[in-house]
């Protein structure tokens, strides 16, 4: 067991590495490592977790390999048991000025409904995990599209999202911890939304 | 007009939800609407909102409903917002100073310069919260800086921190300063950085490091790391090294190279310990080679 643990955790650390951009190979082998450490994941005795450990990572870049051709191109397509809603999150011609374009502004609105709406079904789901990492993977994709759309408080925002997601992504978390943190992401994702609600109401009626 | 009508209706719902289950970490009916109305403050001035927040943080609330005032506190364009950012995570222990470390992060700016004293007088969940916050504010040089001075755990946690933000640059000068290391050959990995790998797994002066950096190849992977994993495979020349070339491989997920080494081998042993690591890799040419073995053909 021990030694398909030290697999595991090799696996693991396989998909720490942060990057949006990945040879095509990488990120079919990702995706097939992560249904191999999910897999194995399943298997292994559940070991006290208190705090998201910098580690849990590779499940972030497991997860941004499969967006990484959705930043390609421009557009992402979720799952349809996620979202079938075609979501623009970069601008190639952003406007000269400091603002965040309005495409981009949309789809993260889209984004937040659709993650409140996810963290509220996660609950007594057995996919539970891979759920969360699809989450991940959203979230990944907004955070490097908030960095080109002149957003870096929403990128820091998406970016602090992300070690939540990976400690609910655990799968030894105790069910009320779990509880805990999916309420407070779902505040988080609500004060977001309504945030960005306001202010794209606020330019609408001072134009 | 509207924003007074809601500022009011925010304030009354604060007050009027009686604090008394205050500290307790059970989310009741109380702590439901506290916590819709702190939400709604997103929308109220900041003049209007951070009075407001702040009475819900000195007041006797709950740990959930204090961090969801200090979110609100983390989005709010005002001085005095980070002076209370910056009281919670100086003054205050346990979740909600954790909690406002990370809102320091998100909020980027000037309160940002004080996250190293709080690293160097917090204990190690602080520390680590501190970490956190310089990946959420995309910091790497700050992290690098305490990389440069820390030991033991808090070394590696801020060679991890490095890693995971992608800083290449920042963990070679350490591994220049500071020497080899295990967290640091995993720095390497997960950074993507396969020179440094390379390098290392050439190096046999520590057989434990260099077996740390063959395996770290094949989390790079791609053909390039495939190829070289066999060529070390092939010319080892001792079973760690070996076995550390097959580990390399199965993480890569590299089948191929795999097959190439069980059909040019001549060792049935070497052969029974190939085809368990074909198996682990899920290959779907591994049912055809099971079947061929059963039948002695190979």
């Amino acid at each position: 067991m021990n030694e398909q643990d030290d697999k595991l955790d090799d696996l693991v650390a396989a998909h720490k590495a942060e990057t949006h951009e990945a040879p095509v190979h990488l990120k079919q082998q990702w995706h097939a490592a992560i249904d191999q450490a999910a897999a194995l994941e399943r298997g292994r005795a559940p070991a006290p977790r208190e705090r998201w450990h910098p580690g849990s990572f590779f499940w972030g870049m497991a997860v941004s390999a499969a967006i990484a051709v959705s930043v390609a191109i421009g557009v992402f397509v979720s799952d349809d048991a996620i979202d079938n809603t075609p979501v623009p999150y970069l601008v190639e011609n952003p406007a000269p000025s400091d603002a965040i374009p309005v495409a981009y502004t949309r789809g993260l609105q889209q984004h937040f409904r659709s993650s409140r709406q996810q963290l509220a079904d996660l609950d007594g789901n057995e996919d539970a995990a891979m759920l969360v990492l699809r989450l991940v993977e959203q979230n990944r994709l907004f955070e490097a599209a908030a960095d080109k759309n002149n957003a870096p408080q929403l990128a820091r925002v998406l970016r602090a999202f992300e070690p939540i997601l990976l400690r609910l992504a655990a799968t030894d978390i105790a069910p009320e911890d779990a509880e805990a943190l999916r309420a407070q992401l779902s505040f988080e994702l609500n004060v977001m939304l309504t945030k960005l609600a306001k202010e794209s109401s606020d330019e609408t009626h001072s134009t | 007009m509207k924003t007074l009508a809601k500022t009011i209706l925010i304030t009354l719902a604060l007050i009027f939800a009686a604090p008394g289950l205050a500290q307790s970490d059970d989310r009741d009916s109380n702590d439901e609407l506290k916590l819709a109305a702190i939400e709604a403050l997103i929308t109220a001035p900041a003049d209007k909102a951070l009075p407001l927040v702040s009475k819900v943080l000195a007041g006797n609330h709950s740990t959930e409903v204090k961090e969801a005032a200090l979110f609100i506190l983390s989005q709010i364009d005002k001085p005095e917002a980070q002076t209370t950012l910056l009281k919670f995570a100086t003054e205050e222990s346990g979740e909600l100073q954790l909690e406002a470390i990370r809102m320091i992060g998100i909020r980027g700016g000037d309160g940002m310069s004080n996250l190293k004293s709080i690293y160097d007088s917090g204990d190690s969940d602080a520390r680590e919260a501190v970490l956190e916050a310089f990946m959420i504010a995309g910091d790497k040089n700050s992290v690098f800086e305490i990389a440069k001075t820390a030991e033991g755990d808090d070394f590696e946690e801020a060679v991890e921190m490095l890693a995971v933000m992608g800083a290449r640059d920042e963990l070679r000068q350490l591994r220049s300063a500071r020497g080899t290391s295990e967290a640091l050959i995993e720095a390497c990995a997960i950074s993507g950085d396969l020179e440094c790998l390379r390098e290392l797994a050439a190096d046999d002066s520590d057989i434990d490091l260099q077996v740390d950096a063959i395996e770290g190849m094949g989390i790079i992977g791609g053909d390039e790391v495939n190829a070289a994993l066999v060529e070390i495979y092939k010319s080892a020349s001792n079973e760690d090294i070996r076995e550390a070339a097959l580990d390399g491989l199965m993480i890569s997920g590299d089948d191929k190279g795999l097959l190439e080494l069980y059909r040019s081998s001549n060792d049935s042993s070497e052969k029974k310990e190939l085809l368990e690591y074909l198996v682990m890799t899920g290959s779907d040419e591994v049912w055809s080679i099971i079947d061929s073995a059963l039948d002695g053909d190979e």
